[in-house]
Order: structure tokens, then sequence, then C-alpha cells
């Protein structure tokens, strides 16, 4: 009975991943061309030499298209994005963000602490 | 000699490996981890959605500490459109953003999990 419990939650679990694996995100390579101006601050690693600039190695890509239509929008003012996102398609968001967060990771989720 | 050289060589590397974290960031990690608490129970959980629009929040420990301060003064100043965020940041102090800033660049790597 634990057995077939146990198959069952981990069926359920990799339902779940596969969700977020399914999304449309973008195409890596094709981010990896379009990243030219990028790489310039982020890195071609996705870590930036300025620590002004975000790391993006790693990076949740879902969130990395939010950030870049937040600066074409104009709901994140920032002199230097606000240009760069200007001429961005939604299509090449989603490859620089597939570039960018299928690097090694710099960026992590913290273990929350105990008060 | 030659073991003194080595010995200063190192240390000095190992200061050099501890600079990254401490000289950048002025803000104090240990004080950080208190007050991020109540960030944590967004950005401490792994894959945590942002409701609408939907996205997963930002991944912040490695991230580095001078951008995570001017991140939260450009929500504070409503440089960046955010309700939860605005409002958090809101009531934080500079140096209150620089310790929260140093806690997440640092965060887990002086600890073991």
């Amino acid at each position: 009975m634990m057995r077939v419990i146990q198959n069952a939650l981990v069926m359920i679990a990799m339902l779940m991943a596969g969700t977020v694996v399914a999304q449309p995100i973008g195409d890596r390579e094709a981010g990896r061309e379009k990243s030219a101006s990028c790489v310039a601050c982020h890195g071609e690693v996705g870590v930036s030499s300025n620590p002004e600039w975000p790391n993006l190695a790693g990076q949740h890509p879902d969130y990395i298209v939010h950030a870049l239509q937040a600066y074409k929008s104009g709901d994140r003012q920032n002199a230097l994005m606000n240009g760069q996102a200007a001429d961005l398609s939604t299509e090449d968001m989603r490859d620089l963000a597939a570039y960018y967060s299928s690097q090694d990771a710099e960026v992590y989720t913290p273990a929350r602490t105990s008060r | 000699m030659k073991i003194t050289r080595s010995a200063a060589l190192t240390a000095l590397a190992l200061l050099m490996l501890g600079l990254p974290g401490l000289a950048t960031a002025e803000g104090d990690i240990s004080a950080g981890r208190d007050k991020a608490y109540t960030c944590m129970g967004c950005h401490a959980v792994d894959g945590y959605r942002n409701a609408y629009p939907s996205y997963r929040v930002p991944k912040l420990g490695g991230q580095h500490a001078e951008y995570i301060v001017l991140a939260l003064k450009a929500y504070k100043a409503g440089d960046r459109q955010h309700g939860t965020m605005q409002a958090l940041a809101s009531t934080l102090s500079e140096q209150d953003m620089e310790d929260i800033a140093a806690y997440f660049a640092s965060a887990g790597q002086e600890e073991s999990e």
C-alpha cells in the first residue's frame, strides 16, 4: 500500500515538473545569437563584471521574460535597460531567457533559515 | 623562509576569496538574515510563483549585493512597479537594504545545509 502511494506521488511530481518544462520558453541557441549586446554587461556566461548589474546565469526564464517586458513597458525605469528592451519582441525575450537560464547557475534559491 | 612565503600567499589568497563578499557589501550578513525573514516567504520557496502575471519569483542567492540594493531602492522610489515589492521596500531603510542584500549575496554559503 505504501508502495502504491509512493509511486502515485512520484508520478504526480513528474507531472508537475512536466508542466513547468512544457511552458514556451524559447530557443536557447537563438538566444545566444541575440545576446550580443547583453553580454557587454551581463557577461557571456551570465555573470556580470559590475556588481550593479545582475547575474543572469541560472535565473528563472519566466522571471527574465517578465523583467524584460517591464523594462519595455516602462513598469521598470532604468536608463540602460529601457533602451535595450524597447526593440525586443516577446520571442526575442523568450530566446534570451532560455539562453541565460540554461547557463551554469550563478544564482539560486536560498534555503529558508529558522529564526 | 619559503614556508613563510607560501603561508603568506595562502593567507592572501584566502583574504581575496573572502573579499568579494565582505568588501563589496557594507551590509551585515547576520543582521540581514533576521531582516530577510519576510523575504524568505517567497524568495526561499523553490519555484514560488508571482500570482499575476504568473512567473517564478527571482532567485536571489548568489546575486550581487549592489544590484539587490539598487532593485530595492527602485521599488521604494516607484521606479519598479510591483505592489508587494513596493510595499515591502517602502518600509526599509538604506541600511536594511544593504543588510538584506549582503545576506542574499552570501545565503547558504556561510553555513552548511
